[in-house]
């Protein structure tokens, strides 16, 4: 507020055309930058980014006939070109604003009687005292590009119709909240996604929990003295980790598949085939999850705890033991509250990983319709569900919903779990 | 004071009202494109050669393997040399993405695929309606044939593509396992075959049962259909109507002749190894997997003359009409089973289609056909040639004319899981402890099929 009140004429130059202002004060290489940012803005947006816009808008009025030569619109294409053009909108503005802003600190500057900064000064400042931004400005973009542009696409294309029937050369539309009306309301789908949101939390919290309590617990066992050749066992859980994971899953499946070889052995010895990964078998088949699950992720929370084990202070422990702390007092009071400062992120991004674990059930049972499911099976996650619609079925606009439903609960989880926790709030108390 | 703050105000609103403006500008432009009403989608066959262009041509990967493409290009560009038109290998995925390659110029002129996906692509006019009848093979292919490419838009038929070859299973047999010609005739007697071989602690047929293409075609031979009005009705989903838990009754008799591996995918991977150690007697799959058994017997000591010999290959067995494969002496009927019509199509991103049009009637000629079924043992569709191929290539073209060979839809994606899901249900039922059963009763293999027809409907409509 106070710029528009104290502005003077050189300012509002710069308010009309980008750079007048600096050139007015002598600032020739800067404001002529300005202005060709400027002229270079409006030459994309009168060729280009208007039309980019208003097809981000209409998402296309003229559906293609390739038989007749008609091009069309892509509605998909319009959707990301848009998104583009309004990036560049949003960039330009914030380049005018600044424009603004240099021509006022040098009205202050002039009026200090201060020469207004030239450019090589400019440069000189990004490159000191500045160094953050001009460090920082690659990155930025870079994340912009691979990381913000999809996301936002991808929650755009959750309020359109985009999927089905509906996909180039058909003409998408937005349709509001549609898809999200379908995916809570809808008679056949809302049952499956509560079962199957359920199941997905209840699968991420005992997966995270046996991941990190197995590992911790290895941990310990071979951190024990009493253990001999440890660097020997050390390396068996490393082994199991250094297989790709779905090759080690489809080495389970075949292991429990009916003409596997465990079920070779139960005939063997006079017992019927059971069918641990069959249509009905949905807590075997949840509880082999796990098993599995667990065996991919122990040498990675064995890895990691054992290397913060070694940096724990043995003379609390001593202290401890005198006090008449047993071994399992030690450990919830002593081990677990250390260990668990250091991996409380892991801890999350663990989480994290296994709400969203694809590979698991995919690779493990395979592509089933369980009762009273819509598209899912019973031990489908939601991301398997997400992708049995949106790549099975086309459904990419309810499958936009559910990644958006799937990254607000793992980003809630993940902020507030951190929040909470001691590596959050106390910092420095192991320091 | 306000004064002050205006004048600068002004000049900002007026910065944005010129960018808005620009902007606004983006949703005016000529939308006066629309379709000629009398513009025919085969106007762009002009028969006039399109002249010192290379044509991109997709094959798929056998033909490319087995040679049989580098011969067809030789021939074609020998023959087109003097219009300066060159055939050449689009050296792309045979599973192509036309929908997305093809409006940017990246997909091929002429593609060769199956009829589910010619269809599917056909859907959002990604290739180009044929003039078949300028096509020299038009005369020798029968309709149905060409009705696997047919669609229809506004009332007019339009034909996407050329046939090749009819794809359809076969019974792969051992020949010198078999103790009677009738055992491959009836699957009552193959069946019969099968119990006695369990008793000697072998098998008879084995097929993983959970695999919808072969599978599917038990209901269809008992009156299910996939969806109705010839495939085109996707409101009317036929899977259990007309009888068709009869075929449902078939498969469970099957299962119980097998052992629990025909519950999942295990008899696929194993079956060309079982096969040549003699574990297996009998199979059934589709003609490009023949090398397959070849391969496997010479693994255990056969010759390539030997193991050629020992293959048999013959129609899929007859059915009994009451659905009981324990029956004795049943009346009979022919199976019909899930196949298709391979072909070659034209991009419509083509800009050579009249050069793309003479490589398609090159490539569907009697000699290109009869050399493609010698290198790679297809079925051809040209009647002619299906003539002089003998007794087997002519059954499976009746079988497409009769509906024996039931041309698959272009849309099966929403078929594929639900289906596996119910044959697995299925074949795992013999296993079962006797209280625990499902599907003893024909009543409630039907309710099955609905519950599975109603699945198919409901992932095609709820969320379309």
């Amino acid at each position: 507020m106070s710029l528009l009140k104290n502005c003077n004429a050189y300012v509002i130059a710069s308010m009309l055309l980008m750079g007048a202002g600096q050139i007015l004060y002598g600032q020739w290489v800067k404001g002529l930058l300005y202005l060709a940012l400027q002229v270079t803005g409006i030459i994309f947006f009168i060729n280009y980014g208007a039309a980019m816009i208003a097809g981000f808008i209409t998402l296309g009025t003229v559906e293609g006939n390739a038989w007749y030569g008609i091009d069309g619109d892509n509605s998909v294409t319009m959707l990301i070109t848009g998104l583009f053009a309004i990036i560049i909108l949003i960039m330009y503005f914030v380049l005018y604003v600044s424009n603004i802003k240099s021509a006022y600190e040098s009205q202050k500057l002039a009026a200090s009687g201060k020469k207004p900064q030239g450019i090589i000064e400019d440069i000189k400042e990004l490159a000191d005292k500045k160094l953050y931004k001009t460090v920082l400005l690659v990155p930025i973009i870079g994340v912009c590009i691979f990381s913000v542009l999809p996301i936002v696409f991808m929650i755009l294309v959750a309020f359109t119709n985009f999927g089905g029937d509906t996909v180039p050369p058909a003409l998408v539309d937005w349709t509001g909240f549609e898809s999200f009306k379908r995916v809570l309301t809808l008679g056949t789908f809302a049952p499956t996604f509560i079962k199957i949101f359920g199941w997905n939390i209840l699968w991420a919290v005992l997966a995270t929990a046996f991941g990190y309590l197995g590992g911790l617990g290895l941990a310990l066992l071979f951190n024990k003295k009493c253990v001999k050749g440890k660097v020997f066992w050390r390396a068996f859980p490393i082994l199991a980790y250094a297989v790709p994971g779905f090759i080690s899953l489809i080495g389970f499946r075949f292991m429990f598949a009916a003409g596997g070889p465990i079920n070779q052995m139960i005939v063997n010895n006079g017992g019927d085939v059971i069918l641990f990964l069959g249509l009905n078998s949905t807590w075997l088949s949840r509880g082999i999850g796990l098993l599995v699950n667990t065996w991919l992720t122990v040498p990675t929370s064995m890895l990691l705890a054992t290397g913060i084990l070694a940096n724990m202070n043995k003379d609390t422990f001593e202290a401890a033991e005198i006090d008449g702390a047993g071994p399992v007092r030690q450990f919830v009071s002593l081990t677990l509250p250390f260990v668990l400062f250091a991996t409380t992120p892991v801890l999350i991004t663990n989480f994290m990983l296994n709400f969203n674990n694809f590979g698991i059930f995919f690779f493990l049972r395979g592509g089933f319709i369980s009762e009273g499911y819509f598209l899912a099976s019973d031990t489908d996650l939601l991301i398997n569900w997400l992708f049995r619609l949106s790549i099975d079925n086309n459904y990419y606009s309810i499958g936009a919903v559910i990644s958006l439903i799937i990254f607000l609960i793992t980003s809630i989880v993940s902020l507030d779990v951190y929040l909470r926790s001691d590596a959050y709030k106390k910092e420095d108390i192991y320091r | 004071m306000k004064k002050r703050i205006i004048i600068p105000l002004a000049v900002i609103m007026a910065h944005f009202l010129v960018i808005t403006g620009i902007i606004a500008g983006g949703f005016t432009r000529d939308e006066s494109v629309s379709l000629d009403k009398d513009a025919q989608a085969s106007d762009r066959f002009t028969g006039i050669l399109e002249r010192d262009i290379t044509l991109r041509v997709l094959e798929n990967d056998t033909a490319l393997r087995q040679g049989y493409f580098e011969e067809l290009l030789n021939a074609f560009n020998a023959e087109y040399e003097q219009y300066g038109i060159r055939a050449v290998d689009a050296n792309m995925d045979q599973y192509l993405d036309l929908e997305n390659d093809g409006p940017f110029g990246f997909g091929p002129d002429v593609l060769y695929q199956a009829n589910d996906r010619i269809m599917r692509y056909a859907l959002g006019r990604h290739v180009q309606p044929l003039p078949i009848e300028q096509l020299d093979c038009y005369p020798h292919i029968e309709q149905k044939a060409w009705d696997a490419y047919k669609m229809t838009v506004s009332g007019q038929d339009y034909y996407l593509a050329a046939p090749v070859n009819i794809q359809g299973p076969f019974l792969f047999y051992r020949k010198s396992l078999l103790p009677s010609p009738d055992i491959i005739e009836s699957w009552n007697a193959l069946y019969k075959f099968s119990q006695e071989r369990r008793e000697e602690g072998k098998f008879g047929y084995m097929k993983s049962l959970i695999d919808v293409y072969y599978s599917i075609g038990f209901l269809f031979s008992y009156g299910g259909y996939m969806y109705g009005d010839n495939n085109t009705n996707m409101e009317d989903i036929g899977l259990a109507r007309n009888g068709a838990e009869r075929g449902a009754g078939v498969l469970r008799q099957l299962a119980s002749v097998m052992d629990e591996r025909c519950i999942d995918f295990t008899i696929t991977q194993i079956s060309y190894s079982q096969f040549a150690n003699g574990n297996f007697f009998a199979t059934m799959t589709t003609p490009d997997v023949y090398t397959l058994f070849v391969d496997e017997l010479m693994a255990v000591g056969f010759t390539r003359e030997e193991a050629v010999a020992e293959i048999g290959i013959a129609d899929v067995p007859k059915l009994p009409k009451s659905g009981d494969l324990s029956e004795e002496n049943p009346e009979l009927m022919p199976s019909r089973m899930m196949g298709g019509v391979n072909g070659y199509a034209i991009s419509s991103y083509t800009k050579y289609p009249n050069a793309a049009l003479a490589f398609v009637n090159f490539a569907t000629s009697y000699d290109m056909v009869m050399l493609r079924n010698e290198i790679l043992g297809i079925i051809p569709a040209r009647k002619d040639a299906a003539e002089n191929l003998g007794e087997l290539a002519q059954t499976i073209n009746n079988h497409l004319v009769e509906g024996n060979i039931v041309v698959m839809p272009s849309l099966m994606g929403q078929v594929w899981t639900p289906a596996e899901t119910f044959f697995t249900d299925l074949a795992n039922d013999p296993f079962r402890r006797d209280g625990d059963r499902k599907f003893t009763t024909l009543e409630s293999k039907r309710l099955a099929l609905e519950r599975l027809s109603g699945q198919i409907y409901d992932a095609i409509h709820t969320l379309k």
